[in-house]
């Protein structure tokens, strides 16, 4: 769902350069795969949250804003302010803990770049499932990290980590971090190192070189790292059932519970819808900010 | 703005990557592996039969071994309850290649059925989906003479209420929820669910994520029959859920015994399967006990849908797992109520005293089912989200 919100930027951007049809040759599969995997299956789901559904939870086409009024309650927002709360908190770690990590590996020399820049990866390589898994093995009340403090002599009983909004932060912040270094990263390398040389001949301190020349120079990484690791935070559920426990549900929990034991795909389709929507004017207020700035 | 654009795209396919993976079903059990595992390394599953060869799991009856269709059989079941050593068993017996699909919630398996996108022969819905694909006229009846082992079915589940006479349905395995005890936090006796709930136990409680359930216990607590749930039944148990809820730590239907294993929680009402690994693993740590108000069993058993394109390549396999040796190393790896009084015959003395697998036959005798109950689905889930938030 959230695809297509940042899928707009290009299209409309080929617009902009007038593209000839070699272009379009190229443009092509690209084109039939935003077509197939996000015009299309969003177009369902929009169509699946004005309809009902009979007891086994199969599809009735008759048309009903039923949906709509029962998502708008408090206790979906509540949970889905709660859910935003999380996924904010994520991209702030992310980006205060992934800024130096993708300066330093932006500014390092070429020879070792490669090889930081895929040790960032390397946790890809192993499912995130399983990744969480051994969080859970790390965090647990027997757990190896509470294990460890309480044979250290830090803490005298051990610490419940596990199942609670710490741990389910920490979970998004874990799988989330490479997807704000890499864009940083990007744009760490292609910033033009005379720019600091020259504020520096011009008087600046590290302080301002930093905040009126590296942070504006990095913004368009900083703002898609900050869109890659919020939107998918917000509705991200298997990590947050496992961390959480399922005491603290997050939209996504809820949304993928109306797909399954609750049998009403409409609701949750609904909910869907209405998350597309908020993301869509999310980004589009990023963007509008986007040119305020350039002008 | 060059730039601009190219991380936008980067960002757009990356996140479209990032919902694949995380749309990618939430796992059933921690490791595929785990089960097994625990079983294989206690005593009991030792005692068992080891993978039997063909001609030692060859049936008394006279089954055909061979039938008109082609060599295939597509099962969509649940994940982590049919042992690979069995399926392999039967494809070593017949010559059938069986393709495995798995689901980890009955809802699942229904919707990708009656979505029409996969072709299954047999699937392993539990008694209350039974009963509502019987009603919708989904499923096939079973050809009974291709399956005479059916007579090794314990008679109690060969008169089940949603298919009194098996004409649909063939039980896998059954089993009732109750309360796992952690003896070495929790000192004061637990006799059922009022005694879990206490505020003394607040955040040491892990229960099944599954309203239904959740809501089952809230009415026996209060002396209503489970399947009534009516809007009436659900306004009396909402003070009790609105007490109980909160002292909950985790909620976790697919493997509650990770979180009573890692010590988080000292208090589990879980499936009894779940609860037979915790007492095998730990005996001394762990105590068993089904709940004075009441618990209900829950049958989960094989069905052919009327889409089957190999129906009786269906029905070998169900004749097949009904023999007793393969019914006990079905036992073996997942200890729940073998419906099986043949293959039953065959477990060691440890596996059948283990109390959360085989719970006292009178009790048993007494224990309902759930019934489908539709619609209603949507609303006991609402209940339990909305008293979570509140």
């Amino acid at each position: 769902m959230a695809a297509s919100a940042t899928a707009t930027p290009a299209p409309s951007a080929a617009f902009e350069r007038k593209p000839g049809l070699g272009a379009w040759v190229f443009m092509a599969p690209l084109l039939l795969w935003l077509l197939l995997f996000v015009v299309v299956p969003t177009g369902m789901l929009i169509m699946t949250s004005f309809v009902e559904r009979d007891s086994l939870g199969r599809l009735v086409y008759n048309f009903t804003w039923e949906n709509y009024i029962r998502a708008f309650d408090w206790k979906w927002l509540k949970i889905l302010l709660v859910s935003i709360w999380y996924a904010f908190l994520t991209t702030v770690i992310c980006m205060v803990v992934g800024y130096p990590v993708a300066y330093f590996i932006g500014r390092s020399p070429d020879r070792f770049r490669t090889l930081l820049i895929t040790l960032v990866m390397i946790p890809f390589w192993t499912s995130f499932l399983i990744r969480t898994y051994a969080w859970i093995a790390i965090l647990s009340r027997d757990g190896l990290l509470n294990s460890f403090l309480i044979s250290a002599s830090i803490i005298p009983a051990p610490i419940g980590m596990m199942y609670t909004p710490f741990a389910i932060v920490l979970g998004l912040v874990y799988t989330y971090l490479p997807f704000m270094i890499l864009p940083i990263y990007t744009s760490v390398e292609r910033m033009d190192g005379a720019m600091i040389e020259a504020a520096y001949d011009l008087g600046a301190g590290p302080v301002r070189a930093f905040s009126k020349v590296i942070i504006p120079l990095t913004r368009p990484g900083i703002v898609a790292g900050a869109l890659l690791v919020f939107v998918p935070s917000v509705a991200m559920f298997a990590i947050t059932t496992l961390m959480g426990g399922g005491s603290n549900p997050t939209i996504g929990e809820i949304i993928q519970k109306q797909f399954t034991s609750a049998r009403n795909m409409p609701f949750g389709a609904a909910l869907g819808t209405l998350l597309l929507v908020l993301f869509c004017v999310a980004l589009w207020a990023t963007r509008a900010r986007g040119r305020d700035d350039a002008d | 703005m060059k730039i601009k654009t190219h991380l936008l795209t980067a960002a757009a396919a990356a996140i479209a990557g990032t919902l694949f993976l995380s749309g990618c079903d939430k796992p059933a059990t921690p490791a595929p592996t785990e089960a097994p595992a625990e079983a294989a390394a206690t005593p009991e599953a030792t005692a068992t039969p080891e993978a039997p060869t063909p001609e030692a799991a060859a049936p008394a009856a006279a089954a055909p071994v061979t039938n008109d269709e082609p060599k295939e059989l597509n099962l969509f079941c649940w994940s982590e309850y049919v042992p690979q050593t069995v399926i392999d068993a039967f494809t070593a017996k017949t010559g059938i290649k069986v393709n495995v699909q798995n689901y980890a919630s009955n809802e699942e398996m229904l919707q990708k059925l009656l979505s029409g996108g996969g072709q299954y022969d047999l699937l392993q819905p539990s008694e209350y989906i039974v009963e509502a694909m019987i009603k919708e006229d989904m499923l096939m009846p079973l050809d009974q003479s291709l399956i005479p082992n059916l007579k090794n079915l314990a008679p109690e589940f060969r008169a089940l209420d949603f298919d009194p006479n098996n004409k649909f349905s063939v039980p896998w395995m059954a089993g009732t929820v109750g309360i796992v005890i952690n003896v070495e936090q929790v000192t004061d006796p637990i006799t059922g669910f009022a005694d879990v709930f206490q505020e003394k136990y607040k955040g040491k409680i892990v229960v099944l994520d599954d309203a239904r359930e959740i809501v089952s216990w809230a009415m026996a607590t209060n002396g209503i029959p489970m399947n009534d749930i009516t809007d009436e039944n659900i306004e009396k148990i909402r003070p009790t859920l609105q007490a109980w809820l909160p002292l909950v730590k985790v909620y976790d239907s697919d493997s509650p015994k990770t979180a009573m294993l890692n010590g988080d929680v000292a208090l589990g009402i879980v499936w009894s399967g779940e609860g037979a690994l915790l007492l095998d693993q730990e005996p001394d740590k762990f105590k068993w006990v089904l709940p004075k108000e009441g618990t209900h069993l829950f049958v989960d058993s094989l069905v052919v849908p009327k889409t089957a394109k190999h129906p009786k390549n269906a029905e070998m396999f169900i004749n097949f797992i009904l023999e007793p040796e393969i019914s006990a190393m079905i036992s073996a790896d997942f200890p729940y109520l073998n419906p099986n009084v043949e293959g039953r015959k065959l477990l060691s003395p440890e596996q059948l005293a283990n109390v959360a697998s085989f719970p006292p036959s009178e009790v048993v005798a007494e224990l309902q089912t759930f019934k489908d109950i539709g619609e209603q689905s949507s609303v006991v889930d609402d209940l339990i989200t909305t008293i979570k938030v509140e």
